[in-house]
């Protein structure tokens, strides 16, 4: 019944018609825009090059990306229980399944822009505030510069998007936004102490841990991830997270008495 | 739309042993009812007597413990979609997104149904009488636009069961009135179904034609209000405002003196020859009423006036 894109249509409306949205990639993209020149006037040594100047503002300011998808993943299900609109909203001739399918694109959409929004102001500003391009980044490995600095933004990027299918979750299942994002960046910030607590070098449970697997960055310069584990191994470990991330906040949402 | 004799008296929602127990608590207990088309249909019971779970059970907001519902035919269990697709709700208050101007609020849900057109839209509002204030946003609007929004949002895909949760609160008496005239002219002009629940009963009374009353999650009486043409008055209580109530009261030799007045039991002849004979006699008749037993007198028998049990 209906078109799904008008769904997904319905949803963008709700986080662009809200001011708080585009504050959000505003403070974004004057981040990623302020950084580079900081950086440049405070370098020490020779002017710094335009992909070292990137890499590390996309360092700081990835941060931020995180934590502003977190936002409105958190908001996704729990706003509309709060202000009282789910029960307008689920009374309409679609399934369940559909209008939680249609908060997770559209939420997954939101990370993209603001994802692009800090490559953008984040590169251009890069290329103002930099000398000529003696750059330390190409000592790794065997990648170049712009190749390392896009496979670190994807690693990046990645861990965002199962910090997002946490809060997601989370705000699918107890309905407040506030827990889900207190949740997801607790654990965005702590999960390097987990890994070191319980590393998986000493303890072989910790391997199947999602904090062991978060940060793909590892696999850039080495075949072998934490523990010893392969690639594909973290890789599917992370997957299982995430179908069990999605499958929780699914099950919860289709089943759950609207009462509020 | 053929309206064929069949359909016509269909029920448009049937409650079929309908049952909703949270844990050990039973919110609504085996109830039954049929909701006939084009009628106003009340739904009546003091808080807490399983109104609103009711009509969550209805639009599938929450699970049906025991039996099933079924809207046009369709069930709300098995077939949600389909099912509520006939089915226009306000449950409780009409909440909105309130960053979001009344206009743009309809249009959310007119995207989510095939052919609402723009016309539509701003032929629902014409309706609701929400005018110019449409454009502004839902967070400057009072509980009473709000209402007229919820009442809108529920029209927009011309259901044919308009289901309306307590749809007169925060509304002024204007507002209640046009509710009444648009309900009603909803129900004759679009054959529109509307079920609405309400403890205010002196409301009910004017606005439906038959009532179901519910206590402690139980059906205890369905009640048609609107006698189906002229039936005959039977014999009333009828009060004499007079001038010398004691006077008056020897010379009818019937009755008492309640009210302010005599009060006699009378049918419709009698009390036009008993003011002849007052009037005859010199009292000062200043006005005769008759005292029928209001909706709520009926009601506070049947549910025994009984608070929240």
């Amino acid at each position: 019944m209906g078109e799904f894109a008008a769904l997904i249509h319905n949803e963008n409306i709700k986080i662009y018609s809200r001011v708080r949205t585009w504050v959000m990639l505003a403070i974004l993209g004057l981040m990623s825009a302020l950084f580079p020149a900081l950086i440049y006037f405070t370098s020490s040594s020779n002017p710094v090059g335009v992909w070292d100047n990137f890499q590390l503002t996309v360092t700081i300011s990835f941060f931020l990306n995180t934590i502003f998808t977190v936002v409105i993943a958190s908001d996704a299900v729990a706003g509309e229980f709060s202000w009282g609109t789910i029960k307008l909203l689920l009374i309409r001739p679609w399934s369940r399944s559909k209008i939680l399918l249609s908060k997770y694109i559209s939420m997954i959409l939101f990370s993209l822009l603001s994802t692009a929004v800090l490559i953008a102001f984040g590169y251009a500003s890069s290329l103002i505030f930099s000398g000529q391009d003696t750059s330390d980044v190409t000592n790794l490995m065997s990648w170049s510069p712009a190749a390392y600095s896009f496979m670190d933004l994807f690693c990046r990027y990645i861990e965002l998007f199962l910090t997002a299918a946490l809060a997601f979750m989370v705000s699918s299942v107890f309905r407040a936004s506030g827990l889900a994002i207190g949740l997801s960046l607790f654990i965005m910030f702590t999960k390097n102490i987990f890994v070191q607590i319980f590393s998986p070098e000493r303890f072989e449970w910790a391997q199947y841990l999602i904090f062991t697997h978060m940060d793909l960055r590892v696999y850039l310069l080495s075949d072998t991830g934490p523990g010893g584990v392969s690639l594909y191994f973290s890789a599917a470990v992370l997957a299982a997270y995430y179908v069990l991330f999605l499958a929780v906040s699914w099950l919860v949402f289709s089943k759950r008495d609207v009462a509020a | 739309m053929p309206v064929t004799a069949e359909s016509a008296n269909k029920p448009v929602a049937s409650l079929m042993g309908v049952s909703k127990k949270i844990g050990s608590k039973t919110l609504v207990s085996d109830l039954t009812l049929d909701i006939p088309p084009g009628q106003i249909f009340g739904f009546l019971g003091p808080n807490g007597a399983g109104k609103t779970t009711t009509i969550r059970m209805m639009v599938g907001l929450i699970s049906i413990s025991q039996g099933d519902i079924l809207i046009c035919g369709r069930s709300i269990k098995d077939h949600f979609e389909e099912a509520v697709a006939n089915i226009g709700a306000i449950v409780e208050n009409p909440e909105m997104y309130k960053f979001l101007s009344g206009y743009q609020n309809l249009r959310q849900y007119a995207r989510m149904v095939p052919g609402v057109t723009k016309q539509r839209i701003d032929e629902v509002v014409e309706l609701v009488g929400l005018g110019q204030r449409i454009n502004d946003k839902v967070k400057t609007y009072s509980l009473g636009m709000r209402q007229r929004l919820g009442v809108a949002q529920a029209l927009l895909h011309r259901p044919k069961l308009l289901i309306l949760d307590e749809p007169t609160n925060g509304l002024d008496p204007q507002g209640i009135r046009e509710l009444r005239d648009y309900l009603r002219r909803l129900c004759q002009t679009e054959g529109t179904t509307v079920f609405v629940s309400s403890h205010l009963l002196s409301e009910m009374e004017l606005m439906c034609d038959s009532v179901a009353i519910i206590q402690n999650g139980r059906l205890i009486d369905v009640k048609q209000l609107k006698a189906v043409g002229d039936a005959v008055l039977p014999v009333t209580e009828t009060l004499f405002e007079v001038n010398d109530p004691e006077g008056a009261l020897t010379l009818l030799g019937q009755g008492v003196i309640k009210n302010g007045g005599v009060t006699v039991e009378a049918g419709r002849e009698e009390i036009a020859e008993l003011n002849a004979a007052l009037v005859a006699a010199g009292f000062k008749v200043y006005s005769i009423r008759a005292l029928s037993r209001s909706l709520e007198d009926q009601f506070l028998e049947i549910t025994g006036g009984e608070g929240i049990g």
